[in-house]
């Protein structure tokens, strides 16, 4: 509610970096008041730090015209879509000016014949699925967070989703980008067709983390939708034998759309919410998808079914109509907001580790949540080895976001040891800067600060995120770590 | 000056390394020195030593590809990396490889077969070229579009820096995005960065089968309604392309409008495909779904990575692909398309620089590209052969990376 405007006005006055942006965009799409700004402090993550302004573009040129701004009154930029991010990567972390793209909302092109989409940054993914369905198109990406998050986003974090599996992150589906460089200078990365001569700027604009410009524009490919799919619900006593089905199924040469795992922990938060048909009494759930010719995915299902049974699967259900289908999704896509009414808390991890070492390095997770005395809730891409432990917390008990913290690097540290990797699709943003170094070496971190040197973003563009150093960062040490608590909307 | 430049040299490679000069012309041009370094670290050895005392370098690994980007602008010392060419670590079961960059593609599908795995790319000229060149060059084939491309399955990599430094990003898992993905920046960068020396690829399992079907239309247009009418069955093809009189000559086919296409998998899915095809073609008024053996694709994929002629590809929409081939056969090309990655391949002896930029024009027009996949070095002078770059970002990335332009000079542009 909106109370004594004078009084509050008078406490906030405009800044010359406000009336600036006042000028180029209109004050209605301009925050600067203290309750305002209260809002983008912080993404799905809760690490807060207030912004100087925000501001809400709705074109290219006001893009780049916020830019230049924020560059002449020397504050830092940092872009943001839905605040969906799960590392803190669209938190300002040394205040400064937030460009939200969400009013470049609108799907400039779709051509179903040429199977592509031109875009705006601030469309939501799944209103792009929407878009397509009719034409028999998809756009394959489908992270968990999908009606809600920004293409735009996607591109920042190079999003997955449980569909990478098969048909690769947001990176294999970008074709060209429009981007507003650090500098303001407007450019294409790319092109309107695969293959692009040259440099592939494109590849390596995706997944910078809002580090290198904002992106204006995003060209995709489209893909023809499946003649026919079948999901699967495969239910198993154990983590293990789950995870051990996991392996059984890609050794045999069936490459599943999708391959889900979800634990008992998991099963016994979205059951009684969402009434999606898990059994309460599992120990873990996979959630299988195949896809192909109506022919042949019948055989690809009767495979899966063979091998989860050989591993012990006490059953295996295939979904016998669409609805059911969408309902085992929805439990997938809804499983980690679940855990946040069985738990006042939850920190959300995100590690990949190589898919033969699914089952021991799942072994060492339990026992180390066990150790530490916290409950550890499983839902993740099992088909990539990409886990996503949530340990569950009170933090109103004295101590517990340390202990909880500490756990997390060390499960970070397990999935280091397996041979993988710090994050799979969330990103390291500022949550897992100081984890860069468990992987890279100097010349390997040195080579990409050059990267942001280069686009000229090396201080000012979204600072403090991705790399572990950084001017006026300090260097990045675990007390740094954030918090994940449970908000609304918090996928993975 | 020779002198010098292998003294330099010597001190941190060992005589063995070195090989004639003369086995490494590019353009016509001999190197000083050549070398054949065997491990990654003399390989950034070398490029220290070069960039240390202001010689250039130039890394190739089969030779098949030597006629893209611009003609370089010096070139003292050949890097041959074909002694690079150990497997770092093969998990069948996780579908990963890591091999160094001078094995080629031949040796790489050999070892992957033996598990029944492939990497699923179809590079020009033929499986001759390096795993390093793959990524270098970025070529793709008639797959593209259809299954993933080198740039899509590359996972990390390991380049040797001019300054010395051994850098590595990405890594061997199938899903990361830690950090700068630097191997998409090297991939299609012609070693303007630096010299790829090691790459993590996520692989798949072979198909149970492969066939190949040729229909033959009465013109460009029949055969490009066909072909969209087939691409829009949801069929798993593996590659569809539209080939002129010319181009089907070329693949020795009957000189006719052809629709080529290939699809993958078991015997369910060739019936299905085969059923498609057989239908499609009655309907279309084609000659039959003539089912022929994978050596037209070969000999594309052979005219593709032609080194006695000019080759242009074409990115242009999907539904523009058959005009584009009669475009560039009204330039004096033989020319063929790949629906699904809106490419057109277009082939012809010699092409005057004039008809080259009209064709750019022709295709920028269409919202598309133009890349001059191989002429000889007078042509890739006079027209800018990529022409698409952000060349400001370009030569920023080149500033912090090889500043003194030791690696392939004037590959991208002019002094860089």
């Amino acid at each position: 509610m909106r109370i004594s405007l004078p009084f509050r006005q008078h406490a906030t006055p405009r800044t010359p970096l406000v009336r600036a942006l006042e000028a180029a965009v209109g004050s209605a799409h301009v925050l600067h008041l203290a309750e305002d700004l209260l809002a983008y402090e912080y993404d799905a993550t809760i690490e807060r730090r207030r912004p100087d302004a925000v501001v809400f573009p709705r074109s290219t040129e006001e893009a780049a015209a916020c830019v230049r701004i924020a560059n002449e009154h020397n504050v830092p930029i940092v872009p943001r879509g839905s605040g969906t991010g799960l590392a803190g990567g669209a938190v300002p972390a040394q205040g400064g000016l937030v460009v939200v793209l969400t009013r470049m909302n609108r799907i400039l092109e779709l051509d179903p014949r040429d199977r592509i989409a031109v875009v705006q940054p601030g469309v939501i993914n799944l209103a792009l699925q929407e878009a397509c369905a009719p034409h028999g198109l998809l756009y394959a990406p489908d992270p968990s967070s999908q009606r809600i998050c920004t293409l735009g986003g996607n591109i920042a974090n190079n999003s997955g989703g449980p569909h990478t599996l098969a048909h690769g992150s947001t990176v294999n589906h970008v074709l060209g980008l429009e981007v507003v460089l650090p500098d303001g200078r407007v450019t294409w990365l790319g092109a309107r067709q695969l293959d692009a001569p040259g440099v592939d700027l494109r590849g390596l604009f995706v997944g910078s983390e809002g580090t290198l410009g904002i992106v204006t524009q995003i060209c995709v490919r489209l893909v023809r939708a499946p003649e026919a799919v079948r999901t699967m619900l495969a239910i198993f006593e154990t983590i293990d034998e789950a995870t051990e089905a996991v392996s059984a199924i890609i050794r045999r040469g069936i490459i599943p759309v999708a391959l889900e795992m979800l634990d008992q922990e998991i099963i016994r938060a979205v059951e009684p919410q969402l009434h999606v048909g898990y059994p309460l009494d599992a120990g873990a759930v996979l959630l299988i998808e195949v896809e192909g010719l109506r022919e042949t995915v019948l055989e690809d299902e009767a495979a899966v079914i063979g091998v989860c049974r050989e591993l012990h699967a006490r059953e295996v259900r295939t979904a016998a109509s669409e609805d059911e289908r969408a309902r085992l999704w929805e439990g997938r896509k809804g499983g980690i907001g679940a855990i946040g009414a069985v738990s006042p808390n939850f920190y959300i991890l995100d590690g990949v580790v190589p898919r033969t070492r699914l089952p021991e390095v799942m072994r060492e997770v339990m026992r180390l949540s066990e150790a530490a005395g916290f409950r550890c809730a499983n839902i993740f891409h099992a088909g990539d080895g990409n886990l996503h432990p949530n340990i569950m917390f009170d933090e109103l008990e004295p101590g517990a976001i340390g202990r909880v913290l500490d756990l997390g690097g060390q499960i970070m540290r397990v999935c280091v040891d397996a041979g993988g990797s710090i994050t799979g699709e969330h990103g390291v943003g500022l949550e897992k800067r100081s984890y860069m170094e468990w992987i890279f070496g100097p010349p390997d971190l040195e080579a990409m600060e050059r990267v942001r040197v280069a686009f000229g973003g090396a201080d000012r563009f979204n600072p403090c995120k991705l790399l572990p150093t950084g001017r006026g960062c300090g260097h990045a040490h675990a007390t740094e770590l954030l918090r994940h608590l449970e908000t609304p909307g918090v996928y993975v | 000056m020779t002198a010098s430049l292998s003294s330099d040299i010597e001190s941190v490679l060992p005589m063995a390394r070195q090989r004639p000069p003369a086995g490494y012309p590019i353009d016509g041009v001999t190197p000083r020195v050549a070398f054949r370094p065997e491990t990654r670290d003399e390989v950034a050895a070398l490029l220290q030593a070069a960039d240390a005392t202001g010689f250039t370098v130039a890394p190739q690994g089969s030779r098949t590809t030597l006629r893209l980007g611009r003609p370089l602008a010096a070139y003292d010392v050949a890097l041959d990396l074909t002694g690079l060419c150990r497997v770092v670590a093969h998990e069948p079961e996780d579908l990963t490889v890591t091999v160094e960059a001078g094995m080629t593609l031949a040796a790489l599908q050999r070892l992957l077969g033996e598990r029944g795995q492939y990497l699923p790319v179809d590079p020009a000229p033929d499986d001759r070229v390096t795993v390093g060149g793959l990524l270098a060059t970025a070529r793709a084939g008639a797959w593209r579009g259809h299954l993933p491309a080198a740039r899509d399955l590359v996972l990390g990599a390991t380049v040797a820096m001019p300054d010395g430094a051994l850098v590595r990003s990405g890594g061997r898992v199938v899903k990361n995005v830690s950090g700068y993905d630097l191997h998409r920046m090297h991939t299609g960068a012609l070693g303007a960065f630096g010299v790829i020396v090691e790459a993590s690829f996520k692989v798949a399992p072979l198909p149970a089968g492969r066939r190949s079907f040729a229909l033959r239309c009465t013109n460009l247009e029949q055969a490009s309604e066909l072909a969209f009418a087939l691409w829009d069955e949801a069929l798993p093809l593996s590659a569809l392309a539209l080939l002129s009189p010319g181009a089907a000559g070329m693949a020795e086919l009957p000189p006719d409008p052809y629709v080529l296409l290939e699809a993958m998998g078991n015997d369910a899915i060739m019936k299905r495909v085969a059923d498609a095809v057989k239908v499609r073609a009655v309907l279309a008024h084609a000659s039959g779904g003539i089912e022929t053996d994978s050596q037209p694709w070969a000999r594309l994929r052979m005219a593709a990575g032609g080194n006695d002629s000019v080759v242009l590809r074409l990115g242009v929409p999907a539904s523009q692909v058959s005009a584009a081939i009669e475009e560039a056969e009204g330039a004096g090309c033989t020319a063929w398309g790949y629906l699904a990655a809106g490419a057109v391949l277009a082939s012809a002896p010699t092409l005057p620089p004039e008809e080259v930029v009209r064709l750019r024009s022709y295709a920028r027009s269409l919202g598309g590209f133009l890349q001059v996949e191989s002429a000889d070095a007078s042509l890739r002078a006079d027209v800018d052969p990529c022409g698409e770059d952000d060349a400001l970002l370009v030569r920023a990335l080149k500033a912090q990376f090889d500043p003194r332009g030791t690696i392939n000079r004037g590959r991208w542009m002019e002094a860089l």
